[in-house]
């Protein structure tokens, strides 16, 4: 392979990576917002706030698996207690309620992390087993982004089982297009939104912890990357677990093409491409639920 | 009798009361009331989106930017541009861009217009920071000339001062707030109500949803630009912080603490968070948490906003002195 | 990140009071410095400036990154008649002729500066790569460095050649098609102008993709993410900076004791935020910061008082000496200071003591740091003047 056509199949992978990465971070708001139709703008800081975690735990224990596994559930915890006690009361006022309370918590995180972690970055180191470099189509790869891809395919199959395999991804679902019904049917509906949210924040939890050793850990970090999983879930279409894969992929791909053709317009490229799609489906990709 | 002489009465020490503020409080409170009125006018523009017709947009601030860059452009290259045309000049372009997105957004409602509103909000924002020879980037537009409130041979008023701008922004307060709370009387107005609540049925009445959405949209995106515009003159400063997503959340929250059922309530929410942040910074460097916290309170507590709130309470008052007997009546 | 800026003023401040204070207006007077926050938000800072001009009685306004803020600051500073000092924002046309105003000095570099001074040591100095890459952030400070840059290869290094050229958006997530680009590119030296964390995650990137080459940088210092990217990722960085020490950094008793201080009271009694690593030396851009508040202090007690008009006299033309020995000139018509530069080059902690002459002998031991420094003489990157600006019309780059 010459190294002009060498050079656009790595950014090929670059894009593919990137959209795994991006499919990774929005996965959990995929199941709250998508799913649940709950606007949870705290989904970043929980993001952030297990990567913070994580460092905590990989400094305590020395171990990359103990803080991958603790991380996401500590996480979850949080979001299971804002459900239960905060989130649950919002149901009546609808978005509004949802946005300002997420937008206070959010706030309420950034100060927690602040307070407790400082204002300066974190270093945070990828594990030993995991670093260097692997030759991946005759290019040299990072092992540790191969990790995260992989990562990144194992919750996508999981929460296809979950929800098309398993009779609670049935409820899920089921509850998804009609609450009352499954509510009438007997069906404890508090503690499955309850569960779900926990499930979107554990999500939330994987991402920080698996993606923290790529970028500098700082309280900057929700910020940084709170706009992207929004703007996948968004354009992917609520609802639907495909069209927030397939969007992220596009978005990786265009993302690394983008740098490699168009470099002046990359910045803009994503939020154009949300703009055209919303423009011509407002629901987004392969969205139903308005 | 009595409730109109009350009422007259409370108007009256409103007007005086806004006369005599810069005297009694100094610049730096004076200066406070004129970012107030900014997002005043900001946040019930937003309003007439959101409490009369049901439209959440997470992108207002591409008009108050709009507006802003309007007239701060207008004002660099034009020179000797008076302010009133200024201030009109920032108007229209917000009012342009409505227009221009109007085709777009208003088949959409909900979720939909919310996002389609944040993913548009954002691009312009990042076009202001690529168009740096037009927009100057981050750094802005600054150190445009600041011309003087003049009527041909009558009067001529320097804008600089304070206490006189402060006077300005009043009127333009006064005068926006006027001719929207008169928007939502028209029958335009009435109309976006019940496209709120039920938009099939109004539908069904004949009326043309979309057309009516678009007059609503181009107005609230006009007065946003007002508010752009008055606060570009007032820092003598726009840059492409006045597109950003805090600023297209500003009004969100503000009409959120005031309350969405009523015209008034933005204005409340303004000055209640101007408040709040003004005292914040004073006691605390933890500002995040303070306000987060804050929100969440008033979100759980009091998620009817300040005007509802004073609507329970002299809901409660007047139940007790229902109570008693009410001789003033009965005379 | 304002806890840099806080302590820098702090403790020149708290030096100055220990020995008395300053005799102005006929008085031995304690500097006060109190911490205001703008936020990054234009409404919140000009708030908070009028609030410490009109309720705090400030005399100098002191400030800040962010040029956008700083032309706030200025604006205040010029409406109200008090005296406003840049340390932190580099951009050149605070100082222009639409931005100029008496009461604003700028004792801080500008991107200019930067990036001329940068191409002058790459031709004049190390005479060795020739290819350099521009990645820089994609918005007007970002543009700015990278013209620097593009104008000191020309007027230094016409044999340089620029591979590429990108502008990346803040807060970039994943730099990989750009480090793609790089790579392909056959780029022996990758120039940026980044901050954190765009500076930190390209680095750490970069080094993760398996590139080696050396950043030429102003702002890839801050020893949190220099640790975690270690010794061999961060050796063979170069650095443009303002501190001023030439080498080796400690040549008399005085800046000894000076550096022991600082550093023994980070040692023993400061505690968060102020007890990390990144405040242990008090050099580099803290340094900086804490030299150019020496500077203040020094005009004001020169000029013996806190009236505007005396500082501004004493301050236009003064020339003054850091406590690492570097000289600053003020240029009078613009306010614009003149001073050397330096290089520092990034090498393991075994080699470091060539900068760091006393025990223990090196910065960090956990990544490379400040070795080998090299003068950009201040003849070579004499800040850029504004010839719109009416103040300097006919006078040459040094004001004359």
């Amino acid at each position: 392979m010459d190294p002009k056509t060498a050079m656009y199949v790595a950014q090929g992978i670059h894009g593919l990576a990137y959209g795994m990465i991006l499919f990774l971070v929005a996965s959990g708001l995929n199941i709250i917002f998508g799913m649940m139709g709950i606007l949870n703008l705290a989904h970043a800081s929980f993001f952030m706030l297990s990567a913070y975690f994580s460092y905590q735990f990989l400094s305590m224990t020395g171990n990359f698996w103990l803080s991958l596994l603790l991380a996401p559930v500590a996480t979850a915890f949080f979001g299971i207690l804002l459900e239960r006690f905060l989130l649950r009361k919002m149901h009546a006022l609808g978005h509004m309620g949802e946005l300002i309370l997420t937008v206070g918590v959010s706030l309420v995180i950034l100060a927690g992390v602040k307070i407790f972690w400082g204002t300066e970055s974190l270093p945070l180191k990828i594990p030993p087993f995991l670093k260097g470099l692997v030759s991946v189509a005759g290019m040299d790869y990072p092992v540790y982004r191969l990790f995260v891809i992989g990562l990144a395919l194992a919750v996508l199959a999981m929460m296809a089982l979950l929800l098309y395999k398993t009779r609670l991804g049935k409820i899920v679902r089921a509850a998804v297009s009609d609450a009352d019904m499954v509510n009438a049917l007997g069906i404890n509906m508090p503690l499955v939104f309850m569960f779900v949210f926990g499930v979107g924040t554990w999500l939330a939890g994987v991402a920080g912890v698996a993606i923290a050793p790529i970028l500098l850990v700082f309280p900057g970090l929700a910020d940084q990357i709170g706009m992207d999983a929004f703007v996948v879930v968004v354009t992917g279409g609520l609802g639907s677990l495909s069209g927030a894969f397939i969007v992220s992929i596009i978005f990786g791909l265009l993302s690394s093409y983008g740098v490699q053709f168009l470099s002046s317009l990359a910045p803009l490229l994503m939020f154009l491409f949300m703009a055209i799609v919303l423009a011509i489906k407002p629901t987004g990709f392969f969205g139903e639920r308005e | 009798m009595t409730n109109k002489v009350f009422k007259w009465t409370l108007w009256i020490a409103l007007v005086a009361g806004l006369a005599l503020y810069p005297k009694l409080f100094g610049i730096y409170y004076t200066n406070l009331f004129v970012t107030f009125a900014v997002f005043a006018i900001y946040s019930v523009s937003f309003n007439l989106l959101l409490g009369y017709t049901g439209l959440l947009s997470f992108g207002h601030a591409m008009f108050f930017g709009a507006g802003g860059y309007g007239t701060a452009l207008a004002l660099k290259h034009i020179h000797g541009l008076p302010l009133l045309p200024a201030v009109m000049i920032g108007f229209a372009s917000a009012a342009l861009l409505a227009l221009i997105l109007c085709p777009l957004v208003v088949r959409v409602s909900g979720t939909a217009f919310a996002m389609l509103h944040l993913a548009f909000g954002q691009l312009l924002h990042m076009l202001a920071y690529k168009l740096r020879g037009i927009t100057g980037g981050e750094d802005g537009i600054g150190g445009f000339p600041i011309p003087a409130f003049s009527i041909p041979g009558i009067v001529s008023v320097d804008m600089k001062a304070p206490e006189n701008f402060y006077y300005f922004a009043i009127v333009v307060l006064g005068i926006s707030l006027w001719m929207m709370w008169f928007f939502t009387k028209t029958p335009f107005g009435q109309i976006q109500v019940g496209v709120r609540d039920n938009a099939k049925r109004i539908d069904y009445l004949g009326f043309k949803v979309p057309q009516t959405k678009a007059v609503v949209y181009v107005v609230a995106g006009a007065f946003a630009g007002v508010a752009g515009s008055i606060y570009a003159l007032f820092q003598n400063l726009i840059s492409s912080g006045a597109l950003d997503i805090f600023t297209s959340f500003a009004p969100i929250t503000m009409t959120m603490v005031g309350g969405i059922g009523n015209f008034l309530g933005p204005v409340l929410g303004a000055g209640i968070i101007q408040m709040i942040e003004e005292l914040t910074t004073r006691f605390t460097e933890q500002v995040e948490l303070v306000v987060g916290v804050i929100l969440i309170l008033v979100i759980v507590f009091v998620p009817m906003g300040a005007v509802g709130l004073l609507k329970i309470l002299k809901q409660k008052w007047s139940a007790r002195s229902a109570s008693r007997p009410n001789l003033e009546r009965a005379s | 990140m304002g806890q840099i800026y806080y302590i820098s003023a702090l403790w020149a401040a708290h030096d100055i009071n220990k020995r008395g204070g300053l005799l102005v207006d006929g008085k031995k007077k304690l500097v006060e410095v109190i911490k205001a926050d703008h936020m990054s938000k234009p409404d919140q800072c000009k708030k908070i400036c009028e609030r410490m001009v009109l309720q705090e009685k400030v005399h100098i306004l002191w400030g800040t990154d962010g040029s956008n803020m700083m032309k706030i600051i200025n604006e205040t500073a010029n409406k109200y008649k008090v005296i406003a000092q840049n340390t932190a924002s580099i951009a050149d046309e605070l100082q222009d002729a639409t931005n100029f105003s008496r009461y604003a000095f700028m004792s801080s570099f500008s991107t200019d500066q930067v990036g001329r001074g940068i191409a002058y040591y790459y031709s004049q100095i190390r005479k060795k790569e020739k290819k350099f890459y521009i990645l820089c952030q994609d918005y007007m400070f970002g543009h700015a460095m990278a013209e620097g840059f593009k104008k000191g290869l020309k007027e230094y290094f016409p044999q340089a050649e620029i591979v590429g050229e990108d502008y990346h958006k803040l807060f970039l997530t994943d730099f990989a098609p750009y480090l793609e680009k790089i790579k392909g590119s056959k780029a022996e030296v990758i120039y940026t102008g980044d901050w954190i964390p765009d500076a930190a995650n390209l680095l750490k990137q970069a080094r993760q993709m398996g590139i080696t080459l050396p950043f030429a940088h102003i702002f890839l210092d801050e020893p949190n993410f220099l640790h975690e990217v270690g010794v061999d990722g961060t050796k063979g960085l170069v650095q443009l900076s303002q501190y001023g020490a030439e080498n080796p950094n400690f040549k008399t008793p005085e800046q000894i004791k000076y550096y022991k201080t600082w550093n023994n009271l980070w040692k023993t009694k400061w505690t968060a935020p102020f007890n990390t690593r990144l405040f242990e030396h008090g050099t580099g851009n803290i340094g900086s910061y804490t030299q150019q508040t020496y500077w203040l202090l020094s005009v004001i007690e020169r000029a013996k008082s806190t009236d505007p008009e005396r500082i501004i006299k004493v301050w236009e033309g003064d020339s003054y000496q850091y406590v690492t020995g570097k000289i600053m000139k003020m240029r009078p018509c613009d306010h614009k200071a003149i001073q050397d530069l330096h290089i520092f080059e990034f090498v393991p902690p075994e080699q470091q003591k060539v900068s760091f002459n006393i025990p223990p002998y090196y910065w960090y031991q956990g990544c490379s740091n400040v070795g080998p420094t090299f003068t950009v003489p201040a003849e070579k990157v004499l800040p850029l003047m504004d010839r719109n600006l009416d103040r300097c019309k006919g006078k040459n780059d040094w004001g004359e």
